[in-house]
């Protein structure tokens, strides 16, 4: 009968860890595609920004909340406070000197490797008989944006912008311009959002 | 009147913190040679950097003169805002030929950084000539800064702490003082004209 109840609790403690390194692992910023790299090798000029949680909280601080008179501006604040509570920021950006550089297969693959079960398509835009286009993903839990992912296909310019953890619609519009996040995409992603 | 004779010198054992004390000895005064010797410390960082791209490119940072009153003086001018400025600067880098493997500089870059430092931008281009690699680290109420950049023949390796919180304040007052005397200047002019 002990033994049984060891066994259990052995179990129990197996299926908690596992769950525990899956969610961590959900909120963690995912390792480079390997489509990245022939990108990047393609590109002739390639951004990369990372910044986890710790980053984000220090990075934040480099953010001013205050109008020139010291007074505090809530928008900004707002922002700053969104950017505290993110887990994750993942953002590339590759530019080319010839149109479209990189296939719709390539595309897809990226949407692939980022997108998964917990992750919804908001937006969908293509260009007929190009592989450009903009597609932007929400991860939603209880009904509250926890993600946003944005691919932006440009004709010289690829843009993928991941970022984890709650997000607040209101304030995603100014994220942009802040740690190479592209202003149109956010801007875009707000837009739709808001609808 | 008392005397005291003196007392037969006899040989002592030697005790435990003799038999230790010299082992203890020789490895204070290695220690630190053999971590010079191994390239900057077991922290890296900055002279490690520095050392590492010397030997692999065969180059020779220019030191510049006065850094650290330079340093002391950005300190006392930013009230504690930006200080412990480290500055190596390579002029006419040239690698040959051979175009600089921006995979090989952050290899070497993040080998000899040593830890805690955790990567935030990377910027490349494929003709490597152009590589920006930007680095912070949590220092108590600071942020440590170590930016590595490569324009052309032109590599610059800085260090910096900076204090988020002072640099805005400055920087917002620096702005407002910026917009007064914009005002004033604006207010003479249109004295001036009405006269």
């Amino acid at each position: 009968m002990n033994s049984i109840r060891v066994w259990a609790g052995i179990l129990a403690l197996g299926v908690a860890t596992t769950g525990a390194a899956v969610g961590r692992a959900q909120d963690q910023l995912p390792a480079p595609s390997p489509i990245e790299k022939e990108l990047a090798a393609r590109a002739t000029h390639v951004t990369e920004v990372t910044l986890d949680r710790k980053m984000l909280a220090f990075a934040s601080k480099f953010m001013d909340d205050k109008d020139d008179n010291g007074k505090e501006d809530k928008d900004d604040q707002a922002v700053k406070q969104m950017i505290q509570n993110l887990q994750g920021v993942y953002v590339r950006d590759y530019e080319f000197d010839k149109d479209h550089s990189y296939t719709a297969e390539e595309l897809e693959g990226l949407r692939k490797y980022f997108e998964n079960s917990s992750w919804s398509p908001m937006v969908k835009e293509r260009t007929k008989g190009h592989a450009e286009g903009t597609d932007i993903y929400v991860k939603l839990v209880d009904n509250k944006m926890q993600g946003l992912f944005v691919l932006d296909a440009e004709p010289k310019e690829l843009s993928l912008v991941l970022i984890l953890g709650p997000v607040d619609i209101d304030a995603l519009g100014k994220l942009g311009g802040n740690f190479g996040i592209p202003k149109d995409a956010m801007k875009k992603a707000q837009k739709e959002a808001t609808k | 009147m008392m005397q005291t004779s003196p007392v037969p010198a006899t040989p002592s054992k030697p005790g435990w913190l003799t038999i230790l004390g010299a082992p203890l000895g020789l490895a204070a005064i290695m220690t630190p040679a053999v971590l010079l010797a191994a390239g900057g410390g077991a922290g890296g960082g900055f002279d490690a950097i520095v050392h590492g791209i010397e030997s692999r490119y065969h180059a020779h940072a220019t030191r510049i003169p006065f850094l650290g009153l330079m340093s002391g003086i950005a300190g006392i001018a930013t009230h504690g805002g930006v200080h412990n400025l480290h500055l190596a600067t390579f002029e006419n880098f040239n690698t040959g030929d051979k175009p600089v493997d921006g995979d090989e500089l952050l290899g070497l870059v993040e080998q000899r950084a040593g830890g805690n430092w955790s990567r935030m931008i990377r910027e490349t281009s494929r003709g490597g000539d152009e590589q920006t690699l930007i680095y912070i680290r949590p220092e108590a109420k600071q942020i440590g800064m170590l930016i590595v950049d490569l324009d052309h023949h032109e590599l610059d390796v800085v260090e910096l702490s900076v204090n988020p919180d002072q640099l805005m304040k400055e920087a917002r007052e620096h702005s407002h003082h910026h917009h007064d005397t914009d005002a004033d200047s604006d207010h003479d002019r249109n004295d001036s004209d009405s006269n």
